[in-house]
């Protein structure tokens, strides 16, 4: 397929072995990257205020009131919703949803996906073009499609809405993975650790693995956001995470439907919620990719 | 460059015939079927009468059986029955085609128009304000949710400006003021979200471009520095960017989905949604077939356009 | 002047604005012309009323067809006293109330122009209530339970047709004065009229698409002359409530509030205060379905103790935003003909002192060997749409705050009837609307044992033999003791305690006349053969 896709400009290139970072490697890095150092941060706040939810909480999420539809103030920071929940609450409960499907589809999508294209990519022949047309079957649709489909197939639930997510990912890391194994697999040092004789397994998680982490970071931080949007998606069309998890695609869809024009703020609040990590995640994997792959610096 | 061409329409083929197979499956793993859904609106179910419904739709068939007969009405071009509103899908899908293209295309549009410049000029300006505020203002547009942007935008739109467009779909032949009314602004919001995706692979295009020594030789040479830029540079990175843009219909067949429903649209994409939720089948099939025909063939004509304009392709020998 | 004549002119004066004040305004003469748009509660499953349970389907079709009798759209509670003819001219009961002999109107041809006749109501009734010669069996039939008590259909002559009886049933007048009673053409496949409709009511079918909108055109042959006043009805839907509101505004939809909850109608009118708001009473209401068959339910104390968790009170401020009456298994008075007095209300589960019932909730659930230790872990599941998720979600917060560990699953369209059907569940939050508020209509479709819409399982002799009693009972009163009777056993024993019946709204611009609402019904209220717009 065409060369070049938005994670191939980093795939494609050749990836030298490079040295980790040594030291202040977090203060050089907030130096140089200042962009991506706001987005650490705010990844960091994400993960912070997930961990912290019942301290950070003013109320219980799940617990109805009578006080239906109030405007933010001192007692509801940031309002109510129609059944007289704490929004802020919610919104605080909600990164927990967010971040566990966001990470646990991440890393169940490209860890299988990165699983294949290492095989995929060190065996060659076969083996390669055979799951090359699988992972391409996969992503011949779009993420959302797929993602649509196999939840209405599987039903609604948190562990389903995983799976749902992380399918399409795999083709995706797959191909990134393959790549770069491609690009090192020809490389004189292996190609002497072969003549050697050492085991292919060995070859393979020795050599090869460790130098893919870096594409396979930078992809791992770019799928996080991708799959925060694509829970959400799912829940604003009514087939993500189901009640009582306080879901933030979720919260739009109903505050969308009926009470958009008498309660903003219940449209506004959890959709900045979900941009603000996903930016966050962005600019983080934008300022790593720069970082770990020399060529593409300051692109 | 034949042999390349053949490799290439053999590889859509296969990847049609296996995106079948798994839509077909992946339909018939849900639980509750078409026979369920009938039965829903009418707030009851009867075992007796349930079997005799799926034996006259057909739906009691082996697995093996259903599939082929589906593979088959296909070939002969038919796209089947809806069984939720007992009529030809065809009948259904007809109407709403032109409100999605019409979507499609003016999306893409804008997000042709906003992008490609956008990139240019953060390319040159590289690591300058205009170049952060660029990556920045591209970036958020990728971080938020379409649906949520496109709820955003009504907020404004409808509650401060007014904006009110027709309920039922205006075509532009009949009223093109109105139509362009009704999609201007759902347009934009998908556009907004491609253009960024579409500045940020210019971008990096460009800038690699720009490292090229021919780059440096003609400036070295003294050639005026825009023109530099927009022949030479601008002409070598098309080629990544119409790749991506062909890549793009994927990522715009997405954001077409939560448009159409937020914006209300009567387009097919919306259509596809409801279907899934309603189990119809042939429906759903039928045109998630279609969206991975459209993405494969827009992917192969991208590989083409990239075998026929780089040389290191198109002298290989098969 | 003279003082004569001034007092004689203040005299005058006196009584021309006497009369002014007192005389009634003559009412305005309806206009005809201009197409009515108007927003159902979502789009239609079909165009077949007879197929169908929803009211999506009855509104949007009742345009296009004709009953033998109907309810009169300008009384606003349903009643056996406000059924009026339609195709029927006369009709009268013989026998004891065993034989309805029904006339009908020599004046009536089809939307193709056939002649309607009597073939066109039996071939209608024998198909509906699955007559073993029925020229047609329904695939989907549900309901078939409304007929069981037809023994035959008779059609001796081309305007007169005989219902004969098993036993005595006065209410059979009301069941075929609801909208799902409509009369369908012998000579039109019946599968055709899924997807298009052939009647002989006051609008013609012109476009339907589904998802979309369904429009009709005037019938110029109609059979009441000089109705409908309108050239036209479209039917338009819009999937997003505040869509919806936004375009009521704009004046792009004449009607609106199907479905809509009292925020809705508020909003509306706020953006627009020229806009008219109904709110009325409906039979349409929230229920809890408790699966006696299933642990720990199999205990009569749990259920008990889950009825009088559920805060009756907070359900009208919360879910339901104020919009709310209270009652039992029949629609509460005044606007329900049937429903329990109000002092008896009050005394219901869930109604009284909210901490106190919660208090004896937890005493009952320890009784059964529930504590702060030993949480009982419940299951609340509900169907996947806003609505119910909203109220259900309220439910599970309620049982958790008297120590139960309640979840909420939430099951999709499609999967739920199965799974109600086969007991699938523990407890479930229903929603159900009846067609008709007659307790020929409510008990039967949801009490009797083996009823397909009897989702709790619920299952009595003695109640089943009541209601029969009760159907052939001919005197009101003795009716009316009878009805309160049942309805008190059935809340007693909390086999589907009832939370709430909800309202109705209707939103429309001040040049929509005539727009009919009912206080006991939803159904029957769509021919909207009467409405004009003051343009």
């Amino acid at each position: 397929m065409a060369q070049v896709r938005a994670l191939d400009v980093v795939a494609d290139s050749q990836i030298l072995p490079i040295e980790r970072p040594r030291g202040s490697a977090l203060g050089r890095f907030a130096r140089k990257k200042p962009l991506g150092a706001a987005g650490g941060i705010l990844v960091l706040l994400l993960v912070g205020t997930a961990v912290l939810a019942d301290v950070l909480s003013t109320h219980d999420p799940v617990r109805t009131s009578t006080h239906v539809l109030v405007a933010p103030g001192a007692d509801f920071w940031l309002g109510t919703d129609n059944l007289g929940r704490d929004l802020y609450s919610r919104i605080v409960h909600g990164s927990r949803i967010s971040l566990l499907v966001g990470l646990a589809s991440t890393v169940v999508g490209t860890i299988i996906g990165g699983l294949v294209g290492l095989i995929s990519g060190y065996a060659g022949g076969k083996t390669d073009l055979l799951s090359q047309r699988v992972m391409d079957i996969m992503q011949a649709l779009p993420i959302l499609v797929l993602a649509l489909v196999l939840a209405a197939a599987l039903g609604p639930s948190l562990p389903n809405a995983i799976v749902a997510i992380s399918i399409p990912i795999v083709p995706r890391a797959a191909r990134v993975i393959r790549a770069s194994v491609l690009g090192i697999r020809e490389l004189t040092y292996v190609e002497s650790a072969r003549a050697l004789g050492a085991r292919h397994v060995r070859i393979a998680l020795r050599h090869i693995l460790p130098n893919t982490m870096g594409p396979f970071i930078v992809l791992a931080t770019a799928q996080l956001g991708g799959s925060i949007l694509v829970e959400a998606a799912l829940s604003f069309l009514g087939l993500g995470i189901p009640e009582p998890y306080p879901s933030w695609g979720r919260m739009l869809s109903i505050a969308a439907a009926e009470y958009a024009e008498r309660a903003p703020w219940l449209v506004i609040w959890p959709g900045l919620a979900i941009s603000l990590a996903v930016f966050g995640t962005n600019l983080l994997g934008d300022a790593l990719r720069d970082t770990l792959d020399p060529r593409l610096r300051g692109s | 460059m034949r042999g390349y061409v053949t490799k290439r329409l053999l590889i859509a083929v296969v990847t049609l015939f296996g995106m079948s197979i798994v839509i077909f499956s992946l339909m018939r793993l849900a639980p509750g079927n078409i026979v369920d859904i009938l039965f829903e609106s009418a707030g009851y179910v009867d075992q007796a009468d349930k079997k005799q419904l799926e034996r006259e739709l057909g739906v009691d068939r082996p697995l093996a059986v259903q599939y082929a007969r589906w593979v088959g009405e296909v070939a002969r071009g038919d796209l089947g029955k809806s069984y939720r509103y007992d009529m030809p899908a065809w009948r259904i899908i007809k109407p709403r085609l032109p409100v999605t293209l019409e979507l499609a295309f003016l999306a893409l549009f804008f997000s042709i128009l906003l992008g490609v410049p956008f990139g240019v000029l953060s390319a040159v300006r590289q690591d300058r304000p205009l170049d952060y505020v660029l990556r920045v203002l591209s970036l958020a547009g990728l971080s938020m949710p379409a649906f949520w942007l496109g709820m955003i935008i009504i907020l404004f739109f409808v509650r401060a400006l007014g904006w009110m467009p027709s309920i039922t779909y205006v075509s532009p032949f009949v009223d093109l003021k109105a139509n362009l009314w009704q999609f201007m602004v759902p347009a934009l919001a998908v556009g907004y979200r491609s253009s960024a995706l579409i500045m940020r692979i210019t971008r990096s295009a460009m800038l690699e471009v720009l490292r090229e020594d021919y780059i440096r030789t003609a400036w070295a040479k003294g050639q005026r520095g825009t023109l530099v830029v927009w022949r030479h540079a601008l002409k070598n990175a098309s080629l990544p960017v119409i790749t991506v843009v062909g890549i793009e219909f994927a990522f715009l067949i997405g954001g077409l989905v939560v448009t159409e429903t937020v914006f209300n649209l009567p387009g097919v994409a919306r259509y596809l949604v409801d279907a899934i939720l309603l189990r119809d089948y042939p429906v759903v099939q039928n045109l998630t077939m279609f969206i991975a025909v459209v993405v494969v063939l827009a992917n192969l004509a991208v590989d083409l356009l990239y075998a026929w304009a780089d040389p290191r392709i198109k002298y290989e020998k098969a | 002047m003279t003082p004569l004549r001034r007092s004689v002119r203040l005299a005058a004066l006196a009584l021309v604005l006497v009369l002014a004040l007192t005389l009634p305004v003559p009412a305005q003469a309806p206009k005809s012309g201009g197409v009515l748009t108007i927003h159902p509660l979502t789009a239609p499953p079909s165009l077949s009323p007879h197929e169908e349970s929803t009211i999506a389907t009855v509104q949007q079709v009742s345009a296009c067809y004709s009953n033998l009798v109907y309810f009169d759209p300008a009384k606003k509670q349903e009643s056996i006293d406000t059924v009026i003819p339609e195709l029927a001219e006369k009709w009268s009961w013989q026998d004891n109330y065993r034989n309805l002999v029904v006339l009908l109107r020599r004046d009536v041809t089809w939307h193709d122009g056939k002649p309607f006749t009597s073939r066109d109501v039996k071939y209608t009734f024998d198909v509906v209530r699955g007559a073993p010669d029925a020229p047609v069996k329904l695939r989907i039939n549900p309901r078939k339970l409304w007929y069981e008590n037809v023994e035959a259909i008779e059609a001796p002559d081309p305007h007169t047709v005989v219902f004969r009886l098993k036993r005595p049933q006065p209410s059979l007048l009301l069941l075929l004065a609801s909208g799902y009673s409509p009369i369908y053409p012998a000579h039109v496949p019946i599968a055709d009229l899924k997807t298009t409709c052939v009647g002989t009511g006051p609008y013609k079918l012109k476009d339907y698409r589904p998802g979309e909108f369904v429009e009709y055109v005037r019938n110029p042959n109609y059979f009441v002359k000089g109705r409908p006043y309108l050239d036209g009805v479209k039917w338009v839907h819009i999937k997003d409530r505040s869509t919806q509101i936004a375009a009521l505004q704009a004046g792009q939809l004449d009607v609106a509030g199907s479905g809509w909850n009292r925020t809705n109608a508020e909003t509306a009118k706020k953006g627009k205060p020229e806009l008219t708001v109904i709110e009325s009473d409906s039979n349409v209401n929230d229920n809890v379905l408790i699966n006696a068959k299933r642990a720990p339910l199999t205990d009569e104390r749990v259920r008990r103790a889950i009825n009088l968790a559920l805060d009756r009170k907070a359900y009208l401020v919360g879910p339901r935003q104020g919009a709310a009456t209270f009652g039992g298994a029949m629609q509460p008075r005044p606007s329900g003909v049937w429903g329990l007095p109000q002092a008896e209300v009050g005394t219901l589960p869930g109604m009284g002192d909210p901490v106190k019932q919660k208090a004896e909730a937890k005493k009952l659930l320890a009784a059964a060997g529930y504590g702060p230790s030993t949480p009982m872990k419940l299951t609340v599941s509900t169907r996947a749409l806003a609505i119910y998720v909203d109220t259900a979600s309220w439910m599970v917060d309620q049982l958790r705050q008297v120590g139960i560990d309640a979840v909420l699953e939430q099951i999709e369209t499609g999967v739920w009837h199965p799974k109600m059907t086969r007991l699938d569940f523990q407890v479930a939050l229903n929603l159900t609307g009846t067609a008709v508020d007659d307790p020929d209509a409510m008990f039967f479709e949801n009490y009797r044992c083996g009823s397909q819409r009897n989702f709790s399982g619920y299952c009595s002799e003695e109640i089943d033999r009541l209601m029969v009693e009760q159907s052939q009972t001919l005197d009101r009163a003795k009716r009316l003791k009878l009805v309160h009777e049942i309805d008190r056993k059935l809340q007693a024993e909390g086999a589907r305690p009832i939370l709430g019946w909800g309202k109705q709204y209707a939103v429309y611009w001040p040049r929509v006349k005539a727009f009919p609402q009912h206080e006991n019904s939803i159904f029957n209220v769509s021919r909207l053969q009467d409405v004009w717009l003051d343009k």
